[in-house]
Order: C-alpha cells, then sequence, then structure tokens
C-alpha cells in the first residue's frame, strides 16, 4: 500500500524523496491518481509537496515572474491577469481541463507528467522562453524548460521542481487549443504565441510553441522563421502555418488521429495570432 | 492507517490506504452514495463535492491529502428530511433530471457557483458546468433549472 508522507519544509521534502528511490512528489495528484488507468505500478512513497510555503509562491519581479511548482492553475489564472505579457499563460491556465481539475492541478505537475501530451502550460511556458528550477539535497539547478523536457522522465531521484521563472519582456501573446467538446476536457491541438513587433506592426521576434500535436510540446521554429520580418496578419500566417504542416508528426491518440491533429494547427495560428493581436501591453 | 475529516458537519474516521480516493470512501466506508464513481478521471464530475468549500473532483482527491478537512456531500444539501434545496428543487420543477446519475455533481457544482457569486448569467452556468458530463438531457434544462433557482433566489431576497 503507497505512503503518503507530508513533509514540514522543503529540507524534509527533500530528505524524504532521496531516501526511498520509489519516492515521487505529490501535489494535485490529478495524473498520479489515475497511474492504474495508464497501467502505472504506484510508488511505494509519495511526498507531499502542497504544503511546503516555498513551492505555493508567485513572486511577480520588476523582469520575471517566480511561479511555485505547487501553485495551481487556479491560483495562477488569478495572479496572472494583470500581466498583459503573461497573457498566453494566464490563458492556458485558466483553460485547462474543467474548474474542478485547474483548482488542484499544479504547474509542476503539468511539467513534470512526462506521459501527458495535451498539458496546456507547457506550450505557453515554451513560448514565453520559461526555465526551471530543480533542487535535491545537494543543491539547485535552472534550466531552459526546453532542457527540462528532455530529461524530464530520467531525473535523478530525490529531485523535484520547486520553481518557473519566466520572463517578462514580449508584448503580444496568446493561446489557442482545440477541445472536442467546447471546454472540459484534453485539447486535440495546442499553438501558443509570443511576439514582439516595431511600431509599424512588423514582427521582431516570435516564439511559437506547438502542444498536444506531438508526443512532447516544443517550439515551431521552422515557423518563427518564417514570422519574423512579417506584418501582423492572422490569415497571412495560418497559410504560413498550412505550408509548414510536413514538418509537424502528428501523434496518434484515442481523441483524435495524427493527421487530424496536424490539419487543425492553421486554424489555430490563425486564431492564436488573432488574439495576440487583442493584446496590449503595458 | 486512520485519516480523520469532517464529512458533512459529522466526524468520520476512514480506515483506509492514504493514496484511497475520497469519492471511493465517501461511497464504500462512509456510504454516501450519493456521489457517483463514473469515469475516474476528473472529466465526467459525477463525483464532485466541496472540500473546505471548493469544488473537487473526489475521485482525484487520495483521502490522505483532505485529513481534518471539510467535506460536503450531495447528502448534505437539503436543509431538512421534507424539503430540497433550492437548486434541486428548481431541477426538479423544470423536468431537468433524467438517469441521475450525473446530477448530484451538477448540484454541487452549482452549488459551488451560487455560494462564490450573487447573480449568475446562462454564461456563468454553462462555464461552471464545463466539468460535467450529462449523457441523456441535452443541458438545456439543467441550464433552466440553474436559472430558476437564481430567480427564486434574487426575489426571495428582494
Amino acid at each position: 500500500m503507497p505512503r503518503l508522507y507530508k513533509p514540514s519544509s522543503l529540507q524534509e521534502c527533500l530528505a524524504a524523496l532521496a531516501s526511498d528511490g520509489d519516492a515521487a512528489p505529490l501535489a494535485g495528484a490529478t495524473w498520479i491518481m489515475r497511474a492504474s488507468s495508464r497501467g502505472e505500478q504506484a510508488r511505494r512513497t509519495y511526498v507531499a509537496v502542497n504544503g511546503l510555503k516555498e513551492l505555493t509562491s508567485v513572486q511577480v519581479r520588476d523582469k520575471s515572474v517566480s511561479i511555485g511548482a505547487a501553485v495551481t492553475h487556479e491560483q495562477l489564472a488569478a495572479v496572472l491577469t494583470d500581466l498583459p505579457e503573461l497573457q498566453v499563460l494566464a490563458q492556458a491556465a485558466a483553460h485547462s481541463a474543467n474548474p474542478a481539475v485547474r483548482a488542484v492541478a499544479t504547474i509542476g505537475g503539468n511539467l513534470c507528467a512526462h506521459s501527458f501530451h495535451a498539458a496546456d502550460l507547457v506550450p505557453a511556458l515554451l513560448s514565453l522562453d520559461a526555465e526551471v528550477v530543480v533542487a535535491r539535497q545537494t543543491g539547485t539547478d535552472q534550466l531552459s524548460l526546453g532542457r527540462f523536457l528532455q530529461i524530464r522522465a530520467n531525473l535523478e531521484p530525490g529531485t523535484i521542481v520547486t520553481n518557473v521563472i519566466v520572463p517578462r519582456r514580449m508584448a503580444l501573446s496568446a493561446h489557442a487549443r482545440l477541445p472536442l467538446r467546447a471546454a472540459g476536457d484534453y485539447p486535440v491541438a495546442i499553438i501558443s504565441v509570443c511576439m514582439s513587433t516595431d511600431i509599424g506592426g512588423v514582427v521582431t521576434q516570435a516564439r511559437v510553441a506547438i502542444g498536444s500535436v506531438e508526443q512532447v510540446a516544443r517550439r515551431w521554429s521552422e515557423l518563427e522563421c518564417v514570422l519574423v520580418g512579417c506584418r501582423l496578419n492572422p490569415n497571412m500566417f495560418a497559410r504560413y502555418a498550412d505550408e509548414l504542416r510536413d514538418s509537424l508528426n502528428g501523434r496518434d491518440g484515442t481523441e483524435a488521429p495524427g493527421w487530424y491533429r496536424v490539419k487543425v494547427v492553421p486554424t489555430l495560428v490563425r486564431r492564436a495570432i488573432g488574439q495576440a493581436c487583442k493584446t496590449v501591453a503595458t | 492507517m486512520s485519516i480523520s475529516l469532517i464529512v458533512n458537519g459529522d466526524q468520520r474516521m476512514a480506515h483506509v490506504g492514504p493514496m484511497t480516493s475520497l469519492a471511493q470512501v465517501l461511497r464504500e466506508d462512509f456510504h454516501l452514495t450519493g456521489t457517483k464513481l463514473v469515469c475516474g478521471e476528473g472529466f465526467c464530475g459525477s463525483c464532485m463535492v466541496l472540500v473546505n468549500g471548493k469544488l473537487t473532483a473526489s475521485c482525484l482527491l487520495p483521502v490522505g491529502a483532505v485529513q481534518d478537512c471539510t467535506v460536503q456531500t450531495i447528502e448534505s444539501i437539503a436543509p431538512n428530511n421534507e424539503a430540497l434545496a433550492p437548486i434541486q428543487q428548481a431541477m426538479l420543477d423544470v423536468d431537468a433530471v433524467q438517469c441521475g446519475m450525473c446530477f448530484p455533481g451538477i448540484v454541487m457544482a452549482l452549488t459551488a457557483l451560487f455560494e462564490r457569486q450573487m447573480n449568475v448569467s446562462e454564461k456563468d452556468i454553462r462555464t461552471a458546468l464545463v466539468g460535467n458530463i450529462c449523457r441523456c438531457t441535452g443541458y438545456d434544462r439543467i441550464v433552466q433549472g440553474a436559472l430558476l433557482a437564481n430567480e427564486r433566489r434574487h426575489n426571495k431576497g428582494a
């Protein structure tokens, strides 16, 4: 029978994780509680991290926002409401899953659930060029989210995500997702965009991330290269996305086949760019 | 392992593993079978309860994580054995209930909405119910029932 340990500090948490090679951190539990439905074995020990004050706060600084790993989607959406440059993340947090799941599911869980392909926060954070802070008893590391996604399935035992650092620098951003129902379920495809423009509306920097389409969310660098230097135009950008569809490798899943996920991407690009154009940075 | 929690105002003890879902404990240990355990994925909403006043999918919540918390289930919503809660009565009046599998969760979701917001629109109701799946009614009568409950709440307060 799995144990549930509730540490009172981050140090206790790290010690507990290090002392048991089959221990895993537990926050909202929404992914872990479904382990058996995925045919996965339960861990011997779970270490609750959602009571640790070090992991439950959001600190808004001049140039970045530090988000504790145990901050819930609901909390995140509320905190980011007044930060126009992070609207992509606010929208992702506010529309993922459904209200009851958003109330408990955390940003750390969303990043660490490596077999969850449809996580909303991952592409949003990729588009914002976020970094991830991981801690173990011997110290901490800060690495790019892209790098973290590559290694997350094989993190050294005793390692946890403590914070996500999001730079505050781009002006226009938006998150577009396509669930099969109007809302409340997993998206078939996700596009997160974050762009800066000159005063004439020409894109000077573009970050486009794609989620749920492939096995792991990633930046769509082929499209980003094309968009830089173009005037903001949702329909035109959707056409560019359509021309680059061959660079995507759609995954087959119970909700949708891979070809369908790829097919809807240009529409989501148009919606995301259109939404981003409405964003006004302060 | 013994886990204490306050369910519908009563102190209860669950003698189960801490990773057992709250929904399973409510149904199998406390025999509060109004809470349904259907999809087990947090998407159908039939297991929704209030934990410390917050709407929660109890199928995804380890009971060990809610030690000493206050849990309200559908069984606590009506004021007594003779009367229904206003939301329940409104659903009955518009004939919204069919098989009843999803309804405890829908009533709990609407209870949470009404508790945090005094005046609700149709959009608020539909947004609040995105995590509740009904395979019988097509939702329109459920929304009508919620709007009726909202209207009665305001008429009563006027």
